[in-house]
């Protein structure tokens, strides 16, 4: 299995590099053999990644990360985009107090916020099945166009803004404003984009460490 | 009548911190500083007049580099100093109730341009500018936005190590600086992918890097070795020292390490303080014996996010005894985990202790630290 790792060095301000690193461990622990594979900004990102993700970002990172990324078709991909990251898949976003084209892979609109956003978050996601929890950090509010399924309800912190809910989904690709790394703290996300990689479901692995870390960030978030 | 507002403010903080003292056997410094600012808000601009300021900021570094610059500045006269890590608006103020020749100011990083516009500083000592507590500071750029503003106004010499683009970015505009390079030495700054002045990708050999829009350290005013980060802090101190004429000081730079030694129980501990992905580098760097605590906790000082764990390479911990505390023990655990470092994990210091005697070094949060050396187990 590839794992993707997207221009880390622009989208890796709150440690979601980490993300990768989860995605392989668990899948080794599925018997699945995984690379994690680097793309920095001057590489070409390749068509054969299995799992693509992308990470969070100052403004300039992520004008810069996204005009790089312009022409490259996230839609059929499994990708996992957190924060700046999923800011850029929309129509548009804001950086540096200017309005910016998105790469439309999903139909939203960010718009800066009232206030910025910081703190702990935790959502109810149908999508996974299970409480997400994560740490949010951005001035960004996220409109979802109609149809457009989100990640999950906000139980606690603001996700995409006023709406009450975080991220998004369509297809195989995932948004969402949950750090922490998002897959270090919910082991079953990372599970999920496994399985959307390889085509069927998996048992689930027995890793306890992993899973009492998950129900305490959930039962300290409330 | 500022003047006698003043005094009077000094003779009720003073009792202030009396009484903290007594009653409630803490420092004294914060409680003074902030009655002080409360009943004279611009405390600091009247104790600064007449005296030679210095102020020293950075993500890492400050308290060490502050300590031995004040230090070298006491051979040309009188010197008030901060208190250990008091280095908050209040802390400032505090510090500068007591007369003297000199004051060398540790300043944290979004109080500096308030402190800066107060305290008319003769010169600024900048040191690096990393990720840290980016629930409070947000973004690098944002510290460095408002540093920049900070050295356009100010009249101060700014002293910078110019191989970090924040702080050369920082100085573009100053009346006054000292650009200092170490030949890139410290390698890629590991928040630099981007110029902090045009926003271009900024490309790097090794620790060099020369953005279009004139970016560089590949130019500066003065050039040096500097292998760690406490060489390169003790040559920006002298270099900053030097502006008022004091003579260029050798020191043991193992002094400019937060490192303390402490003995609880059987165990002999070199305990360094980590607080971000730069200083848990640069502590890791430091472990060379076998038996490892690492302590972390989220606390506001500390930060609050852990996250950028994940951007901490531990894998040279392998093969060593961990064992693992604090209050967010468990995110550390996991982590390290992941990355095949085997550990044990605790709840509290004073179980991890007992797992070892002889040379342990711990590895702690900045409130595990001052935990530590204040209280104890």
């Amino acid at each position: 299995m590839k794992i993707v790792r997207i221009h880390n060095e622009l989208l890796g301000t709150y440690g979601d590099r980490g993300n990768a690193d989860v995605l392989a461990y668990r899948a080794g622990l599925n018997g699945i053999s995984a690379d994690v594979v680097d793309i920095s900004y001057r590489d070409v990102v390749p068509g054969d990644g299995d799992i693509y993700l992308l990470g969070g970002a100052e403004d300039a990172a992520q004008v810069l990360s996204c005009e790089a990324l312009r022409g490259f078709d996230f839609k059929d991909c499994v990708v996992l985009a957190v924060c700046a990251g999923f800011q850029i898949l929309g129509n548009s976003y804001f950086a540096g107090g200017v309005k910016q084209n998105g790469l439309g892979v999903i139909d939203m609109e960010t718009v800066p916020g009232a206030s910025r956003f910081v703190g702990d978050i935790a959502i109810e996601s149908d999508v996974v099945g299970v409480t997400l929890t994560g740490f949010e950090n951005h001035g960004g509010e996220t409109n979802l166009a109609g149809g457009i399924t989100p990640l999950g309800g906000v139980i606690t912190g603001m996700g995409n803004g006023t709406s009450g809910v975080d991220g998004a989904v369509v297809g195989n690709v995932f948004g969402t404003y949950l750090h922490g790394p998002v897959l270090a703290r919910n082991p079953e996300f990372a599970d999920l984009l496994l399985e959307c990689a390889i085509g069927h479901a998996l048992p689930r692995v027995s890793d306890p460490i992993a899973d009492e870390y998950a129900q305490w960030r959930r039962a300290s978030i409330k | 009548m500022n003047q006698l507002r003043l005094q009077v403010a000094m003779v009720v903080a003073r009792l202030a911190a009396l009484l903290s003292q007594v009653l409630l056997k803490k420092s004294g410094e914060t409680i003074a500083g902030r009655v002080l600012l409360i009943l004279c808000p611009n405390a600091i601009s009247l104790l600064a007049r007449g005296r030679k300021v210095i102020l020293v900021s950075a993500t890492n570094g400050k308290t060490s580099t502050t300590r031995a610059l004040a230090g070298f500045m006491a051979t040309a006269g009188s010197v008030t100093t901060s208190k250990s890590g008091s280095n908050l608006s209040r802390g400032v103020a505090s510090a500068l109730m007591s007369k003297s020749e000199y004051a060398v100011l540790e300043v944290d990083e979004l109080h500096l341009p308030l402190v800066a516009a107060a305290s008319n500083p003769a010169a600024i000592l900048l040191l690096n500018l990393t990720r840290d507590q980016l629930h409070r500071m947000h973004e690098v750029k944002r510290v460095a936005d408002r540093w920049k503003e900070m050295a356009s106004k100010t009249s101060a010499t700014i002293v910078v190590d110019v191989d970090d683009p924040f702080l050369n970015y920082v100085v573009s505009d100053a009346a006054k600086s000292v650009k200092v390079s170490f030949g890139g030495a410290a390698g890629k700054h590991p928040d630099g992918a981007v110029c902090p002045a045009c926003g271009a990708y900024l490309d790097w050999i090794g620790g060099l890097y020369s953005c279009g829009c004139g970016l560089s350290n590949h130019f500066s005013d003065k050039k040096f070795d500097g292998t760690s980060a406490a060489v390169r802090n003790e040559i920006l101190a002298n270099v900053t020292a030097e502006l008022f004429g004091v003579p260029w000081h050798e020191v043991d730079t193992s002094t400019l390490e937060r490192k303390v030694s402490r003995k609880f129980g059987n165990a002999d501990c070199a305990i360094r303080l980590t607080k971000n992905p730069a200083s848990w580098r640069e502590a890791l760097r430091g472990v060379s014996g076998g038996s490892v605590i690492l302590i972390l906790n989220a606390r506001e000082v500390d930060g609050i996010d852990t996250s950028w764990l994940w951007d901490v390479d531990f894998s040279s911990l392998r093969g060593k005894r961990v064992v693992v505390t604090g209050e967010r023990g468990m995110d550390l655990s996991y982590r390290l985990h992941v990355q095949g470092v085997e550990n044990e994990l605790v709840s509290e210091f004073s179980g991890a202790i007992t797992k070892f005697s002889g040379d342990v070094e711990v590895l702690a949060a900045y409130t595990a630290f001052h935990g530590l050396l204040v209280r104890g187990l």
